[in-house]
């Protein structure tokens, strides 16, 4: 079965760079959509979980590190891989990030090489 | 305490690298205001179309710490039209309303956060804002004393002429 992701980030052109570097990294998936905040991507989760999230952390509304702290207390999200993509790259804060239970970190800017080599091994 | 000197490298290497990755393209430097005659006529007229504010965009981001202020980021518009059609791998009719604008808070987005990880081995950890975009093209000093300002300008693709504007001063002040 295809895998799904869903792309989080408060800008609608920063979504579209993501998904055309997905797709420029040979990267498959069935199924995307797209979130422009925490607040509607919990939405889009409790009416039907995503194998992947890459997801943004500088958000208003409800930042990216609340985002994985509320996703991982939904259980249909017990399988979900979260990536955080963000231009922060103090080691503290991806520290906290992962611990918060982020299973990866990618820094802007990316490379489609980047997104093959931390996606690949979580979608096996 | 970090000087002009290496903020300004830091502020160049960091457009580089964003450039470089997310644009497609390479940044090279060049002296405020040159419209020498030698130059390609596009590099001139790019650099006029920066002393017309009303046909600038300017993406900006704040940010405080150890060292506080903002960055700007500026072009004409047909530069920024450009930068979001490298990014977005999208023809210039193709563009959404907000793309043009929305790639110039990025770049400011991106470029802000390359130089904070260059620096904060110096300066501790910097707070960023979230970027803005404005019609425009003066970052006025409202740090008051003590700011300094570091400007770059470089050239895109040979054609337009952008700059970057670092207004920064030593934060955390009592």
């Amino acid at each position: 079965m295809g895998k799904s992701l869903m792309i989080v980030d408060d800008s609608a052109t920063m979504r579209k760079i993501i998904m055309r570097t997905v797709r420029m990294s040979g990267l498959e998936f069935e199924r995307t959509e797209e979130a422009g905040s925490g607040v509607e991507a919990l939405e889009k989760l409790k009416a039907g979980a995503v194998d992947v999230i890459l997801c943004d952390i500088n958000m208003p509304e409800m930042n990216g590190t609340e985002l994985v702290k509320q996703a991982r207390q939904m259980p249909s999200c017990a399988g979900t891989k979260i990536v955080m993509v963000s231009t922060e790259s103090a080691q503290d804060l991806i520290n906290q990030v992962l611990a918060d239970g982020a299973d990866g970190y990618i820094t802007k800017p990316f490379t489609p090489e980047k997104f093959q080599e931390k996606l690949t091994p979580l979608l096996n | 305490m970090i000087t002009v000197v290496s903020l300004k490298d830091a502020l160049l290497e960091s457009a580089r690298e964003v450039f470089e990755t997310m644009v497609f393209t390479a940044l090279e430097p060049v002296g405020e205001g040159t419209t020498d005659p030698g130059a390609s006529p596009g590099v001139a007229d790019a650099a006029h179309d920066l002393d017309k504010p009303e046909t600038c965009l300017l993406g900006s981001i704040t940010f405080k710490g150890q060292l506080e202020g903002c960055l700007g980021v500026c072009c004409g518009e047909p530069c920024a039209r450009t930068i979001a059609s490298n990014m977005l791998g999208l023809v210039s009719d193709e563009l959404g309303e907000n793309d043009v604008g929305d790639a110039m808070g990025e770049i400011a987005n991106m470029v802000m956060g390359a130089i904070k990880a260059r620096i904060q081995d110096q300066v501790g950890t910097i707070e960023v804002s979230i970027p803005s975009v404005v019609q425009g093209r003066q970052l006025r000093n409202s740090l008051g004393e003590g700011a300094d300002l570091v400007k770059v300008r470089v050239s895109v693709e040979e054609q337009y002429q952008l700059e970057f504007s670092l207004l920064y001063r030593e934060g955390n002040r009592t």
